[in-house]
């Protein structure tokens, strides 16, 4: 039989039972575009922080008071960074800069919207030293001594599924900060600023996602008290990091906390494959259901069909022609539910990233973090979920070609 | 077990040779044939060594009560079983010497079989259905279009062609299963009660074509029945009772 006429007795058959195919259909649909959404999200994720890295110049080392999970049972009190500990760290050798920096997070009011952001009031003629591509949209000033004056990020000011700009060069914002005094004390402060600089994307998530302003307003607006709540030190050569690392800890000891964004990129890439890898399994086992739909359905099939397979032999169909159409039919039921898969799980990823957009943390706007579909992990996918099914086509496939024709032919 | 298959091989070979002087006359040749069925309960021997041949364009009946044996002779012609002991020739092959795919093709093209409820795949059309063994022949879909058109013009349901088996009535059901029979030019047409179904005027008519194809395209046809009007109409009758023939008379 050539395979047009195979392929043509097949599908009349699943389409006789069409109700009962689809529903077979939607089975591998959905293990199949449940691994797509979520390799497609991972791999996002993956290109999201790979980005992150990659924006960072080389020689860069973050230091902190040993607060963000340095700090252990021996660490003793966390050093507070202060223009001292600055002064001593640029004593050290092989180091270019010392870059302090105030974080926190405020409520901002633009023409009668609002938004959470984050701050990072550093001096921001040094945020290139960190950040070797950023770059201002036109009209963009930087004030370095100008206590009132803001510099934004993309994401403010483009804040995700939003029509309209945030805010626009030249207008005032409105910043409030709320911290505790000593002793449990509430107090608000708010503080307006002109925004004289727009960043371009940078692709770095903090910075863009950040209210940009000096030193000075960020030590008020935060009530930050002269103590720093983060250093960018860079190293003399990208080569210096890991001596300049050694030196700081052979210095400070753990009271202080030192990272490179190697380092950070290093521990959040292990996470994030060991997601990865729970995800596909969960998706894996998602598409074994769906193939143990394909058996049960074919199994039915067989059994209800028995009076036509033994008719088919009857007519001369060799065992390998019954075989042949029962897997060519799995074979069907496994393209249409993988391509159909496929599609629906790209649509799927694109919708999930949005509806999971969330504050990541540092309480600024929210960041959308798109999923990435490479053909590659694509074709796999469909390749795998096809495979599936035709194996799971075998079992029933097989049985009925082995049905003896006589016995087949008196069911009634 | 080399030398087994040898064996088989050269007693095949023989055989063969023998029957090439018969394969001129005869389209069917039954030698010593004997089917036994061992069950739970008990032994049944459905036919008890059974011979008789069957010329190229005769029309034969093979009648008999039931349990008499009449459907295990036509099932082990059509090699849809094998028997415990005993030969089939059909065009001078023994078809039991065959392995499973051969007889699968041997049943392709040189058995015709018409079953009492019709066996039709209802969900493709009347003329899928009578291209199905072309189909699996491997037959060019110019040639089977052809053929298959031809066959159901001159059995008169060209009309229905497109339609499924299920809208049409049982003589004409029936039809569709003898245009589905002629379609790879069998050497033998095995009709297994093909009037049973149908009620005596359509069973007539259905018997009337079988005859016409008989007469007219000298086709070969055994047709078990137990309609003795009809059996008294074909060439010849066989009976059969307990798993032996009784009577082989020509009417």
């Amino acid at each position: 039989m050539n395979p047009k006429d195979l392929f043509s007795l097949s599908f009349e058959a699943l389409v006789d039972r069409k109700v009962r195919t689809l529903l077979t259909i939607m089975m591998v649909v959905l293990g199949c575009s449940l691994v797509v959404v979520l390799n497609g999200l991972s791999a996002g994720q993956a290109a999201f922080l790979e980005k992150q890295f990659n924006t960072l110049a080389a020689n860069v080392i973050f230091v902190s008071s040993g607060q963000r999970g340095f700090r252990d049972a021996s660490a003793g009190n966390a050093l507070i960074i202060n223009n001292v500990v600055v002064e001593k760290i640029k004593s050290l050798p092989l180091i270019s800069d010392v870059i302090p920096e105030y974080t926190g997070s405020i409520t901002m009011d633009s023409q009668g919207n609002t938004e959470r952001a984050s701050v990072t009031s550093v001096d921001p003629t040094k945020l290139t030293v960190e950040l070797p591509n950023l770059q201002y949209v036109d009209g963009s000033t930087v004030n370095p001594t100008d206590r009132a004056s803001a510099i934004v990020g993309d994401t403010i000011v483009h804040p995700p599924g939003a029509d309209n700009d945030f805010v626009t060069l030249g207008q005032t914002i409105t910043a409030t900060s709320t911290y505790s005094m000593p002793g449990g004390k509430t107090v608000t402060m708010t503080k307006n600023y002109i925004v004289s600089g727009i960043l371009k994307p940078s692709g770095n998530d903090r910075i863009d996602r950040s209210v940009i302003i000096n030193l000075d307003a960020g030590n008020e607006l935060l009530h930050k008290l002269n103590k720093y709540d983060q250093l960018i030190v860079t190293a003399a050569t990208p080569d210096d990091v890991d001596t300049v690392q050694q030196e700081l800890t052979s210095t400070f000891g753990k009271t202080l906390g030192s990272i490179t964004p190697k380092a950070i990129m290093a521990v959040r890439q292990q996470a994030a494959s060991g997601n990865a890898a729970f995800i596909l399994m969960v998706g894996i086992i998602a598409l074994v259901v769906g193939a143990i739909g394909i058996v049960t359905t074919l199994y039915n099939s067989v059994t209800e069909r028995i009076r036509e397979i033994g008719t088919m032999k009857a007519i001369g169909a060799q065992n390998t022609t019954i075989l042949a159409l029962f897997l060519v039919e799995a074979a069907l039921i496994g393209v249409i539910g993988a391509s159909l898969g496929v599609i629906i799980g790209m649509g799927g990823g694109y919708i999930m990233s949005i509806a999971t957009t969330t504050t990541t943390g540092g309480g600024g706007p929210s960041v959308h973090i798109p999923p990435i579909f490479a053909p590659m992990d694509l074709i796999k996918v469909w390749l795998l979920s096809l495979t599936l099914s035709i194996i799971a086509g075998i079992y029933p496939a097989w049985k009925a070609s082995k049905l003896s024709p006589m016995v087949a032919l008196r069911r009634e | 077990m080399i030398l087994k298959n040898m064996t088989k091989d050269l007693v095949v070979e023989k055989s063969t040779q023998n029957e090439v002087v018969d394969a001129s006359s005869f389209a069917l040749k039954v030698e010593n044939l004997s089917k036994i069925y061992d069950s739970s309960a008990g032994r049944v021997v459905a036919l008890d060594n059974v011979s008789f041949a069957i010329k190229k364009g005769e029309f034969v009946s093979v009648v008999g009560p039931s349990g008499s044996g009449k459907s295990t002779v036509l099932n082990l012609v059509g090699a849809l079983d094998r028997p415990t002991s005993g030969k089939i020739y059909i065009d001078g092959i023994d078809i039991f010497s065959l392995g499973d795919a051969e007889i699968a093709t041997m049943r392709n093209g040189r058995i015709g079989f018409i079953f009492q409820s019709f066996n039709l795949i209802n969900r493709t059309t009347v003329l899928k259905n009578v291209k199905l063994p072309g189909i699996i022949a491997g037959m060019s879909s110019e040639e089977v279009n052809s053929r298959s058109i031809k066959i159901l013009e001159a059995l008169g349901i060209a009309d229905k062609k497109n339609q499924k088996p299920v809208n049409l009535s049982g003589g004409q059901q029936q039809r569709v299963a003898i245009a589905r029979s002629l379609i790879n030019n069998p050497t033998i047409i095995l009709a297994d009660e093909p009037t049973g179904n149908l009620d005596t005027k359509t069973g007539e008519d259905v018997f009337d074509m079988l005859k016409m194809l008989s007469h007219k395209f000298k086709r070969t046809i055994v047709m078990v029945t137990h309609n003795p009007e009809l059996a008294e109409s074909t060439d010849r009758s066989i009976l059969l009772r307990d798993g032996r023939i009784e009577k082989d008379v020509i009417n």
